[in-house]
């Protein structure tokens, strides 16, 4: 599952750099596409802005297959208190940029699942693949407007894979 | 020698959650079932199952009829029963298979199942499948149900990865044809335009390539039929195709598993099955629009005689109960 999960995440990073090269963060001092995992980062106490957020929540396997068919909810959160330049009135557009550039990272819906405990990253044998991309209602708090996006990853376990 | 006492525990009732199924060939030239015994073999590890047995993995929707018809005899004024007779002994079973394979999607099709050879350049196009590619010959030794030895330079036909058909040449012959399994049955050399391919198109004796050397092909799975002879030869296979339609019955025997929780085991072994319906698909909803496709099963029961009193059956179904339960 752990392929599966790196695979989902570093297949959306690198789409991120084409479709908007301008969204980065800093993190631990270094320059990168703005979009992290939650659970392999520091806890914080709120998110950040501008930066699409991973957590992984439900997970769900079927066994009674020759491969175990599992379906991971990957919920994507991410959240903008527009620009300081146009003192976050313009909060409502970059969130829309932001559901635009979701839409495009996740479409197409497959990737080539791949190793990346080791280096160099070794391609496995089987895709990944995801659901649609479902929506939640906009939230505001505050200055924050923000939105949570769930998709159902799929992956099937390959031999000797953990 | 004496044994301490046991204590049995009362009947529990079988709680299982789900079915495992097996196949294995009919010899349809002797008209022989495949056996399965057991009494001999029913304890068998399910993820091994005795020769010739195939594990074609766990079944969903799995629904056993009994088509046997019972009258009642009557005599007398007012008439009274006074007897019963079996006037047909008949039965179905019907099932989704989970995973696509040759095995089981043959199994569901209901008729000829083929095999859609690598084309030839420049071959008619048809609707299962063009003429091939030229086969290639195996090494006159060397072969075994899991390595293709070939001649020098023969590897070059083939990729890993890649899939193989190893059969006989069609040379004129009619009736059942196919190596380990009969596959199709051939009425007359016209009717397949003689083509020394067509028992390569049909047959079930398939497999992927994991390496090739020099040498041959090594395989990732054995053959259905064994050890190939050497006037066998190979195409690749590029996937497969069957058709709603066609005169063939395939037949095989079956065997299904339901593993109960507490350790006993109930057994359904029916000796000939014969489709009983075309091609059907089952979609089962992961997360809209997202569906896995599962193969739709079903089948007749056709008969056997047990040589235990000569009586004719058309399934077997045992129970083998848990330890220390009172039966």
């Amino acid at each position: 599952m752990e392929n599966a999960k790196d695979t989902f995440y570093i297949t959306l990073r690198n789409r991120l750099s084409t479709v908007n090269p301008n969204r980065t963060m800093i993190l631990r001092a270094v320059t990168r596409p703005g979009i992290l995992v939650e659970e392999a980062e520091a806890p914080v106490a709120e998110l950040p802005l501008d930066v699409f957020v991973l957590r992984w929540t439900k997970l769900d396997a079927d066994t009674q297959l020759p491969s175990t068919l599992t379906q991971m909810t990957c919920e994507i959160q991410y959240a903008t208190a527009g620009t300081q330049n146009n003192a976050g009135l313009d909060r409502g557009r970059a969130l829309e940029a932001m559901d635009d550039e979701l839409l495009r990272l996740l479409c197409p819906s497959s990737a080539q699942k791949m190793n990346y405990a080791q280096t160099p990253a070794s391609q496995m044998g089987t895709l990944i693949f995801w659901s649609q991309a479902v929506f939640e209602p906009a939230t505001t708090v505050r200055e924050r407007m923000g939105r949570v996006v769930t998709v159902s990853v799929f992956a099937f376990q390959e031999q000797g894979e953990r | 020698m004496s044994t301490a006492p046991l204590t049995a525990l009362n009947a529990m009732p079988p709680i299982t959650r789900r079915v495992r199924a097996y196949f294995a060939p009919v010899d349809r030239i002797n008209r022989v079932a495949s056996v399965f015994d057991p009494s001999v073999s029913g304890q068998f590890s399910l993820s091994a199952p005795p020769s010739p047995w195939i594990d074609l993995g766990w079944i969903e929707d799995f629904s056993r009829k009994s088509l046997s018809k019972f009258s009642g005899l009557t005599t007398g004024s007012p008439g009274v029963t006074q007897f019963q007779v079996k006037e047909t002994v008949d039965a179905s079973v019907s099932f989704r298979f989970k995973t696509w394979s040759k095995l089981s999607m043959a199994l569901s099709a209901g008729s000829q199942h083929m095999n859609l050879l690598a084309p030839a350049a420049g071959a008619a196009g048809n609707g299962s499948g063009s003429k091939g590619i030229t086969p290639v010959s195996l090494a006159p030794s060397g072969s075994t149900a899991t390595f293709l030895s070939l001649n020098a330079g023969g590897s070059a036909s083939f990729t890993a990865g890649c899939m193989v058909a190893v059969d006989i040449d069609y040379a004129g012959q009619a009736g059942f044809v196919g190596t380990g399994v009969s596959a199709a049955y051939v009425q007359s050399a016209a009717a397949v335009n003689n083509d020394p391919d067509y028992i390569r198109r049909v047959t079930f004796n398939v497999a992927r390539v994991t390496q090739v050397t020099t040498s041959g092909l090594q395989l990732a799975q054995p053959l259905i039929g064994g050890v190939p002879s050497s006037t066998m030869r190979v195409q690749p296979v590029l996937g497969f195709v069957d058709r709603e339609g066609g005169d063939f019955f395939q037949e095989w025997s079956a065997l299904f598993v339901m593993p109960g929780e507490q350790g006993e085991r109930i057994l359904f072994y029916y000796p000939r099955l014969q489709a009983m319906g075309g091609a059907e698909e089952a979609a089962t909803t992961l997360v809209a629009p997202i569906e896995r496709i599962a193969l739709s099963a079903a089948f007749r029961a056709l008969p056997v005689t047990d040589a235990n009193d000569g009586q004719q059956a058309v399934c077997f179904r045992s129970f083998l109960p848990s330890a220390m339960t009172l039966i």
